[in-house]
């Protein structure tokens, strides 16, 4: 666990609260906490990311759990939920009751469309500055590239595509294969 | 009262069930919300419209819902039932984690997960982009919005938001 001032931690996790739009929220942590913050490196993103994925639940608020909880323990944790939600909760519950009391019907479907193009750049984006930075030696590269081929065009389960891509990471790590054993890495944070 | 449990519950075990991303977890939290009469299958579809123009996980369409069948306390109960478990969930499995970082197998099991989350990323971005590319005005914006955050000359958000702009106007 790294110690953040949580009013540090509070500011970082409203400003993503209120900014996150359109999906691929994991981007914006990226962006707040690896690229313009140091508070964490790709590596530890990527292990955050990964966790957030597993668990259930809503995969943004997770992963803001997460990276709270790594920054500054439970009380890190709690403020990062809380920044992270309450923008949004309430901006939400102004407009449910707009469109309830007044009959507003949002046909905002040109500008989600737009803004849906525009946040595939973003996750691109940032997932391509994840990958330079972790993925650095074959056997890496192998196992991410399973991931990506069971989880995306394949559609195969998650849980399941996880486990396998596991397991042929271990393997590969065992017999050291496209993975020096004495890992070139660096240590886990 | 018993309205209430009812909506608390389901918010729970849908929260649960959105393992990862919200997306797979949408056609049967419309089914849902339906059957019990909370909001109609209209008004779910635009209330998820409205949580895509706000900031923040569009899992927030929960206070949509429990806001249309019980007033503020319904949104309350609805947005807690959605974000409070799971989160509890999570700050409890990265606690656990510090701990068994220590030990040398779950060090190898970390590392080993790491391309795995790349892959996961990656394979995001792919289900992201057949969602919202269709053709060559949604191909252009997303990759000039590449081009411009690579740069690092604008935040996320006006990237996003400008993108939303020239969508708008296009479609306009």
């Amino acid at each position: 666990m790294r110690h953040v001032s949580l009013s540090r931690l509070i500011r970082a996790f409203a400003w993503t609260g209120l900014t996150s739009l359109g999906g691929g929220r994991s981007a914006y942590f990226h962006d707040q906490v690896v690229v313009r913050r140091p508070w964490l490196t790709n590596r530890e993103f990527a292990q955050d990311f990964t966790l957030s994925q597993i668990l259930p639940g809503p995969n943004s608020s997770n992963l803001g759990v997460v990276i709270g909880y790594r920054l500054a323990g439970g009380r890190g944790a709690t403020v990062a939920a809380l920044a992270l939600l309450l923008p949004g909760a309430l901006a939400l519950l102004a407009l449910t009751i707009v469109y309830f009391k007044f009959g507003l019907t949002p046909d905002a479907r040109p500008f989600l469309r737009g803004m849906g193009a525009a946040v595939v750049g973003l996750v691109a984006m940032a997932c391509a500055r994840l990958a330079l930075d972790v993925v650095r030696t074959p056997g890496a590269a192998v196992v991410a590239l399973i991931t990506f081929a069971a989880v995306g065009p394949l559609h195969v389960n998650t849980g399941l595509a996880i486990l396998l891509a596991l397991g042929v990471a271990l393997l590969l790590r065992r017999r050291g294969v496209g993975w020096p054993a004495a890992d070139a890495e660096g240590s886990p944070g | 009262m018993i309205d209430l449990a009812w909506l608390a519950w389901t918010f729970l075990w849908l929260s649960f069930l959105a393992v990862g991303g919200g997306l797979g977890v949408l056609p049967e939290m419309q089914r849902q919300v339906t059957s019990f009469g909370w909001v109609t299958a209209q008004q779910f579809v635009d209330g998820y419209s409205l949580a895509q123009l706000t900031p923040g996980p569009n899992m927030l369409v929960a206070i949509f819902v429990g806001y249309h069948a019980h007033g503020l306390l319904g949104a309350a109960v609805a947005g807690a039932a959605m974000f409070l478990p799971a989160s509890v969930v999570a700050a409890l499995a990265a606690r656990y984690r510090d701990r068994l970082r220590q030990l040398r197998w779950a060090q190898a099991l970390e590392q080993s997960l790491l391309p795995i989350g790349v892959g996961l990323m990656a394979a995001g971005t792919y289900t992201l982009t057949r969602s919202a590319v269709h053709d060559w005005l949604t191909a252009a914006i997303a990759v000039a919005a590449f081009a411009v955050l690579w740069r690092g000359v604008l935040p996320p958000i006006a990237v996003v938001v400008l993108g939303g702009v020239v969508g708008w106007l296009a479609g306009a």
